[in-house]
């Protein structure tokens, strides 16, 4: 088998139609944006009627994550025709050392010359220069514009005035995910009809614009023989009901073709001869019950608890959160600090003879459980006075526990509560 | 070895699908094969000249002058001491992955990794399963076989944030890795934000491990989004693999718009079954034979129950050997075992009661009584120095005295075996047991 290796990869490449649509799915950008013409027209079209009528606007764009605001804003600050009406500055405020230093950053890419010292400096530099502004307007696009919420706003503020104090310079667009960051943070633009920025919403994906993404995604890729409608609809419908957010969208129609490819690939009989020969897989379908599973451990808690209760879970901790169980339901003290649940812990263990780990132990078993999410420790002065509720919910826990031998027989060990004789 | 050898090419062409170059997302032909097993994760035996290099163990390897470290670095032992060293916690050994869950972790983080657009991912997991290990592994593997295939480079990026004094240090941390010179974080953000958001040049694949995520999340988030925003930049061409304890972290810590960013790509490391533990501790034993099977046994039994950890089953199984040292005796036994885990799952605070001066234990039984007379925890100093003083006088001592008193609460307070909210407030400071009052009875249950 050497010389195979030594050979150079061959050029032509066939890719199977699993591992094409796991590229097309991709979540990178991308230019293609269908579901949100609507949106981009309605951008296009203020931003025109601003360099006819040459005068600023200020614009605050908020919606959920994985919405489009963002590829949206990219699309159209890419295109040619914008290009030559605008001068455009794209900042991301996450990548600013504080909130300050935003100055200096829209005056670098302005383009000022001399490193400005301080933050007025910055400040000036960028007046001056907008200012100047003669021929061109600046389009200014700030992502993620929360992230320059401070004590006072004195830098919004700041910023969100300036399209009325350069009132043919500047088009400003803020993107952030809430809705009303500028009607709870920036009360004083209100009583300025003139400042009051323009609001645009982007609304969470519908049922009908996730799969339309996905078909698209997958007919660029010519794979869209991989998802029937029916199973595209099964997912598109599940992620708008949950998020309409496409990234995840996206990245469970990744998963689903993985999973399926795995399963293809697990039915193949293995032989070593087969190694440097490829074969393409024939193009299965993917099936409901495939988006089905996929949907299920993406997004089902009591599936997996299942799954870990089983045999992985250690004794001791299923212990642990049946003693805290034992408590919710047959104790009428439901607040749990960690001290008394060491003590029910402790006699549960000596009704199972089994032996206990002391307090310390104990401490550290908490934290262990609480890295899955099952409980949440609320931590005190004392390591004995920690409160530990349960984060799951008691009915799905006991469901998932039910018919097991152990924690029945825990569940009804009332005695160990510790009553006062 | 020469087996393991020969057969390492073959695997070689599904793990090295990471760092294929595809520009124009294409891949040759042979990358096709659908080929899955691993099984070249041979046994200990034969790989211990090419135990993965951490660094400590290369800086061994390669300094001549300590003749005693070179002798360990090529694992010559004889004496079970010397064999112990083996089990040292911390080095990686490539068995950890010849285990169930590694193995299917290894092959779904393959999978995620096979054409770079997949680029973030998040493993979980609680401590001592294995993630950090298994990922260093891989990337090992990686390396190992892209050298062997002519494959183009890839760039390894390791940063931890428990070792950065501040999250904005992880900028720093990754551009010294790519350029080996320490630059201010602002200027080393703006080299990477020039490297992974504009297209150009032949850029070679960057796999960026992120451990311990969680000591990155402050409240900006700032860096943490930056750190899972480049990969989605196809030019980045960056793979982003995040380690960290917490199974709900993004859902718990993270912002909407950073889990958004970070995906549905999840691996959970299960803690270790006792069958794994055995398996880890055999195999980290190599050809030993002076340790009791049954002893293994028990050691991974008493540890799978608990926590699942295997650094814990070795820590357990090192100190057994030393005990077994102590008493001169060849082979670890049971007894070695037990007597090694009575001292690690011992119970101190028995033994600290019972060490307590008389009067010390007649004051903790007088905070037991107390607080099984008012029905209540928490209880006053004034309450239990009522009690005390009955106490004192049937068991026919002198009662000590307010202020001998206090100072007997302040001890107890100060190894706490007790707490004083307050203490400033003398007597009428609130008391609370630490410890559960069985283990006082148990400790003091001859002297009543």
């Amino acid at each position: 088998g050497d010389t195979e290796e030594d050979e150079d990869p061959p050029e032509e490449t066939c890719v199977s139609s699993y591992q094409k649509a796991r590229q097309m799915l991709n979540s990178s950008a991308t230019n293609n944006l269908p579901g949100r013409e609507k949106e981009i027209n309605e951008l296009t079209g203020i931003l025109q009627e601003a360099r006819k009528d040459r005068k600023s606007v200020s614009l605050y764009i908020s919606g959920p994550p994985g919405t489009g605001k963002t590829a949206s804003l990219t699309k159209i600050l890419s295109d040619p025709e914008m290009s030559k009406a605008f001068k455009k500055i794209y900042v991301n405020c996450t990548s600013i050392a504080s909130i300050g230093a935003v100055y200096k950053k829209i005056s670098a890419e302005l383009g000022a010359k001399g490193a400005p010292r301080s933050e007025k400096d910055s400040l000036q530099a960028i007046e001056d220069a907008l200012v100047r502004m003669k021929d061109k307007m600046l389009l200014l696009v700030l992502d993620e514009i929360d992230q320059l919420v401070g004590n006072k706003q004195a830098v919004l503020y700041t910023i969100f005035e300036w399209p009325r104090k350069f009132s043919k310079q500047l088009i400003l667009v803020g993107i952030a995910n809430s809705l009303d960051l500028t009607d709870r943070l920036l009360t004083r633009l209100q009583s300025r009809c003139e400042l009051q920025p323009r609001l645009m919403h982007f609304p969470a994906y519908t049922k009908v614009q996730i799969s339309q993404i996905l078909t698209q995604r997958l007919e660029e890729g010519g794979v869209s023989g991989l998802f029937p409608p029916a199973t595209l609809q099964l997912l598109a419908g599940k992620v708008a009901a949950i998020s309409g957010d496409v990234r995840r969208a996206l990245d469970i129609g990744r998963r689903i073709v993985e999973v399926a490819e795995r399963s293809h690939s697990a039915e193949k009989p293995l032989n070593l001869e087969d190694l440097g020969v490829d074969f393409l897989p024939p193009d299965t379908p993917i099936a409901p019950k495939q988006v089905l599973d996929v949907m299920n451990s993406v997004y089902g808690t009591s599936q997996t608890l299942n799954e870990d209760l089983d045999d992985v879970f250690p004794l001791q901790q299923k212990i642990l959160i049946c003693s805290i169980l034992l408590i919710l339901k047959k104790d009428k003290n439901r607040d749990i600090t960690l001290g008394r649940l060491h003590e029910v812990y402790r006699r549960v263990c000596e009704k199972l003879t089994i032996s206990a780990v002391d307090r310390s132990e104990f401490t550290g078993l908490c934290s262990l459980v609480e890295t899955r999410g099952i409980v949440q420790i609320v931590r005190k002065k004392e390591a004995k006075l920690h409160r530990i509720t349960l984060q799951w919910d008691e009915e799905d826990v006991t469901n998932a526990l039910k018919d097991k031998q152990l924690i029945a027989e825990i569940l009804t060990a009332t005695s160990c509560l510790g009553k006062k004789k | 070895s020469k087996l393991a050898d020969s057969s390492t090419p073959r695997k070689s062409i599904t793990l090295s699908n990471v760092i294929e170059e595809f520009p124009s997302g294409r891949r040759p032909s042979r990358i096709c094969t659908k080929r899955q097993t691993f099984g070249f994760y041979c046994d200990a035996a034969d790989d211990s000249p090419e135990i993965p290099k951490t660094p400590r163990s290369a800086r061994m390897g390669r300094n001549p002058t300590t003749p005693k470290s070179a002798g360990k670095a090529q694992s010559v032992a004889t004496t079970p001491s010397q064999k112990m060293k083996l089990l040292r916690e911390g080095v990686i050994t490539p068995t950890l992955g010849s285990r169930e869950g590694a193995l299917k972790g290894r092959k779904s983080l393959l999978e995620v990794a096979r054409d770079h657009l997949h680029v973030c991912m998040y493993i979980s997991g609680v401590p001592g399963t294995g993630k950090t290990a298994t990922v260093t592994e891989v990337i090992r593997n990686l390396r190992a076989n892209a050298e062997k295939l002519k494959l183009p480079k890839f760039q390894h990026i390791e940063i931890n944030g428990m070792r950065l004094t501040e999250p904005r240090q992880a900028y720093v941390h990754i551009f010294r890795q790519l350029q080996g010179k320490t630059v201010p974080w602002e200027q080393a953000y703006n080299y990477l934000e020039r490297r992974f958001r504009t297209e150009g040049g032949k850029k070679s694949v960057t796999v960026l491990v992120v451990d311990e995520l969680d000591m990155l999340c402050n409240r900006r988030q700032d860096v943490v989004y930056n750190l899972l925003d480049w990969p989605a930049n196809r030019a980045a061409r960056l793979v982003v693999v995040t380690i960290a304890n917490t199974m709900d972290l993004p859902e718990r810590l993270l912002k909407g718009k950073v889990t958004s960013r970070l995906g549905l790509t999840r691996l959970t490391f299960k803690p270790y079954s006792f069958r794994q533990l055995q398996e880890i501790v055999t195999s980290r034993l190599g050809g030993f034979d002076g340790f009791n099977g049954d002893a293994v046994q028990l050691v991974s039994r008493k540890v799978a129950a608990v926590s699942g950890d295997a650094r814990r089953a070795l820590d357990i199984c090192r100190r057994a050997v030393e005990v077994a040292e102590a008493e001169k005796q060849g082979t670890v036994s049971m007894g070695h075992v037990e007597k090694a885990l009575a001292e690690m799952i011992a119970n101190p605070k028995v033994q600290a009661i019972r060490a307590c001066s008389r009067m010390e234990q007649v004051f903790l039984q007088a905070v037991i009584a107390e607080s099984l007379r008012t029905g209540v925890e928490e209880t006053t100093f004034m309450g239990i120095y009522a009690q005390f003083e009955t106490l004192s006088s049937i068991s026919g001592h002198t009662v000590p005295t307010i202020t001998k008193s206090l100072e007997i609460c302040a001890r107890l307070g100060a190894c706490r075996l007790i707490i004083s909210q307050h203490s400033s407030s003398d007597i009428y400071q609130k008391i609370l047991l630490n410890v559960s009052p069985d283990d006082v009875h148990y400790a003091l249950q001859d002297k009543a």
